[in-house]
């Protein structure tokens, strides 16, 4: 039992904004002061520091195949030693960490739950195993289906049903969280060299389109109300004049609705707001972005946020991969995951004095400052856009404007003329921001107990040592992201596990898994699947992971 | 001038980054001096004996010292002089002085070498001048001189400096290569793939790529890079 006493605790989702009062912790969860005996507690003294819930991230590349790549053709990565073996496991790595560093790292910094992006279905056991050797964090993964040819299949035979019972088998088979889709049809047409350049045009081989791909899908996955929306990875990611492409996947979401969450979450959207023809002339297209997510009431996004330094680009849109080793000389590794999808991964470092690099950087801020902050989760797509250890850096610059003045005297100037971000005034109150990196993701991903300090949540739970009422935000912006880079205290399911930026105890989180399957009769796509088997590698009896194999399980239910 | 003699035979590897900074240190300092022994960290003196003579900054290493990484890494001047065959990252990162080997040196030797000189008197093995990997730039000042012969690898991504072998070489020479000078006495296999800019010359035959071209310089390429290296006899 543990009783947090007399912090200043901020709580968007119970309108709680830097009230002072006391948390009591039994069982993991946050409990009434009824419920325990104070004699019995650990206390916390809080006074005058910050009680947050546990920060979400909604949008890493965590485990599986894509991080295991990059790490190994990035030796140089690994030459950063964080940790050595003693009470805790011996960690390495710079940006890309090994997969203790990344537990480790995330709980150092007050985050207790990350949610692997894409993983294709075919690799899940690899995905889990990793998952299972991140301490301490909850973790989720999310398949990726927008170019599998069995979905393409579905599509084609317009059969809604039969699609719905391909996600609930699939997700249910690699214990995954939800639906995400990465550059529909694209790549799928890599497999022949190509891509897709809009969303009308046709998938080589299948009577499909981008536009047909999202919009099924989205439509399935209303229909089964799995806790999160899809997930989107636009088409066209990396090249100029794509703003457009995802406005009109924004537009895609009109007419649907839910009462609990969004229809369509767009993901590292930084990537995908580009105006401009070429490098030369591209600019911010990010206002545009804003304007119209702003107008709609069923999408989120996330920033994917690029930060200077050192950085590893992996994602499934492999077309993508390879123009950007074209473009930058760096090495590249491509991946075709059989008949589901591909990857590739590309080291790139994001410079201060590169003006594209500079643009990137204004995007991602420009987003978060924009749009509203019930619409726009903060991540910096790990390790795409830079590491998940300076969500701090960005939390500080979206509250401060003077400090944002100081950073954009030391970039590139191109900025000035190809983005608002000089002319942005707003200043996000620490209320919006501990909303975007805690109860906004939990709403996004449909988790309940997650994201917030009401009775009955997970006692999941961050305290910063800054007093939200006695500083300055907008001045005081160095001490601010101090304050956030290292958490006072961490507390995962009610154990502290660091402090002050130390590790004190090693805990395993729950991995999170949607089932869908008693919503829709999977056996009526079972003889589609099993006839696809003859172009897999392995057996329909080895496809997928088996609950048993995960650590610590956590299934939802969706009824 | 410090001498420095292994006490016995090394089960397992040693990790010594002794430079001639050591040799202006006490003997009892110089003991001290922390080295891995296999996983463990343990003090130089328990693994060997350490005398000294006079206050020049060198360092003689008397003994087989062919289980001993990493000796005189990221060394500024002074000298090293090794009486025998030396292990693995000799003279790594290296900015001056001077390392002489009287027998062999092992892999990576001179890696990421920055200035100064490596004589080895026997051969070299795999992987002369070049760059850590996953680093994009190998050796990039200095000289290093082989009387013997040396493995493949020799001169990765190196970017300056001066790499001579007075005997045979093994294949893939010059590699990612885009500046500076490989002089190879005897012959070799492959040379110059990927190859940026820089020369490579050698007395005997060799392998060419497809993808250079004959010119009056030599073999410029690689073609594939739009590279304009030189690989030539002389």
């Amino acid at each position: 039992m543990l009783w947090i006493k007399n912090g200043v605790v901020v709580d968007p989702k119970n309108r709680i904004n830097a009230e002072k009062m006391d948390l009591f912790v039994k069982d993991g969860k946050i409990v009434e002061e009824s419920k325990v005996k104070k004699g019995d507690c650990k206390v916390i003294d809080a006074s005058g520091k910050l009680v947050v819930a546990g920060g979400i991230d909604m949008h890493a590349h965590i485990a599986g195949g894509k991080i295991n790549t990059g790490r190994v053709m990035r030796p140089e990565e690994m030459r950063v030693v964080r940790n050595i073996a003693g009470k805790f496991r011996a960690t390495v790595g710079r940006v890309l960490l090994t997969a203790p560093a990344i537990g480790y790292e995330y709980a150092k910094m007050g985050y207790t739950m990350s949610f692997e992006a894409a993983t294709p279905p075919i690799t899940s056991p690899h995905t889990h195993e990793e998952l299972d050797a991140i301490p301490i964090i909850d973790k989720g993964a999310l398949p990726v289906f927008g170019n599998w040819h069995l979905v393409f299949k579905c599509i084609e035979e317009k059969n809604l049903e039969k699609l719905k019972s391909l996600i609930a088998w699939t997700i249910e088979r690699s214990k995954g969280f939800g639906v995400k889709i990465v550059n529909p049809g694209g790549v799928e047409a890599w497999m022949y060299g190509g891509n897709v350049k809009g969303l009308d045009e046709q998938v080589p081989g299948f009577a499909v389109t981008p536009r047909e791909i999202i919009t099924w899908l989205m439509r399935a996955n209303e229909e089964l109300n799995l806790p999160h929306s899809i997930h989107l990875h636009c088409n066209n990611l990396g090249i100029p004049g794509n703003y457009q492409t995802t406005i009109e996947s924004i537009k895609l979401a009109n007419g649907l609705k839910n009462e609990k969450r969004q229809i369509l979450h767009v993901t590292h959207v930084q990537f995908n707001s580009y105006a401009g023809n070429s490098w030369r002339d591209v600019a911010s297209g990010a206002a545009e972005i804003a304007k119209i997510v702003n107008s709609m009431d069923n999408v989120t996004i996330d920033m994917g946020q690029a930060i200077f330094g050192h950085a590893t680009a992996m994602t499934g849109d492999a077309p993508f991969q390879f123009t950007l080793h074209k473009l930058i000389g760096a090495r590249w590794s491509n991946k075709d995951t059989e008949v589901e999808t591909g990857a590739g991964i590309v080291p790139i470092g994001y410079l201060p004095s590169n003006p594209v690099h500079t643009l990137q950087w204004a995007i991602g801020l420009e987003l978060g400052l924009l749009i509203e902050s019930d619409k726009v989760v903060l991540t910096t797509d790990y390790p795409n856009g830079g590491p998940f250890t300076e969500y701090p850096y960005v939390m500080a610059m979206l509250m401060s404007k003077k400090m944002r003045e100081g950073e954009l005297k030391r970039v590139h100037q191109y900025v000035q003329k190809a983005t608002t971000l000089p002319s942005i005034e707003t200043e996000k109150t620490l209320y919006e921001v501990i909303h975007m990196t805690r109860s906004l993701p939990a709403r996004v991903m449909g988790l309940d107990k997650k994201g917030h300090l009401g009775i009955g949540a997970d006692a999941d739970i961050a305290i910063y040592d800054l007093n939200p009422l006695t500083t300055d935000f907008s001045n005081e912006f160095d001490r601010v992201y101090k304050a956030f880079k290292v958490s006072e205290f961490t507390i995962k399911d009610g154990d502290v596990v660091a402090k002050k930026g130390e590790l004190v105890k090693e805990v395993f989180g729950k991995t999170f898994w949607v089932d869908a399957s008693k919503k829709v009769d999977v056996e009526a796509v079972i003889p589609d699947v099993k006839s696809y088997f003859d172009f897999y590698t392995v057996q329909f009896s080895n496809y997928g992971v088996d609950e048993r194999w995960l650590k610590k399980s956590k299934r939802i239910e969706v009824i | 001038m410090l001498i420095i003699k292994p006490k016995k035979y090394f089960e397992v590897c040693v990790e010594a980054e002794i430079t001639p900074d050591l040799a202006l240190k006490k003997v009892e300092e110089v003991k001290k001096f922390k080295v891995f022994y296999g996983n463990k960290i343990v003090e130089l003196g328990e693994l060997f004996e350490i005398s000294k003579e006079g206050e020049d900054k060198k360092i003689v290493l008397g003994g087989d010292f062919s289980r001993v990484k990493w000796v005189g890494t990221r060394m500024v001047d002074g000298e090293i002089l090794v009486k025998g065959s030396i292990g693995t990252n000799c003279g790594a990162f290296m900015r001056g002085g001077r390392i002489i080997i009287e027998k062999d040196a092992d892999d990576w030797l001179g890696t990421e070498m920055a200035g100064g000189e490596i004589i080895v008197k026997g051969n070299a093995k795999n992987l002369v001048g070049c760059a850590y990997y996953g680093d994009a730039v190998g050796m990039s000042a200095g000289k290093i001189l082989i009387e013997g012969n040396a493995g493949n690898y020799v001169g990765d991504k190196m970017s300056g400096g001066e790499i001579i072998i007075k005997g045979n070489a093994g294949d893939f020479i010059g590699m990612e290569m885009r500046g500076g000078v490989i002089e190879i006495h005897g012959s070799c296999g492959f040379v110059g793939g990927d190859m940026r800019g820089g020369e490579i010359r050698i007395k005997g035959s060799f392998e060419v790529l497809p993808t250079f071209k004959k010119t009056e310089k030599g073999w410029v390429g690689d073609v594939n890079v739009k590279g304009e290296g030189v690989v030539k006899n002389f």
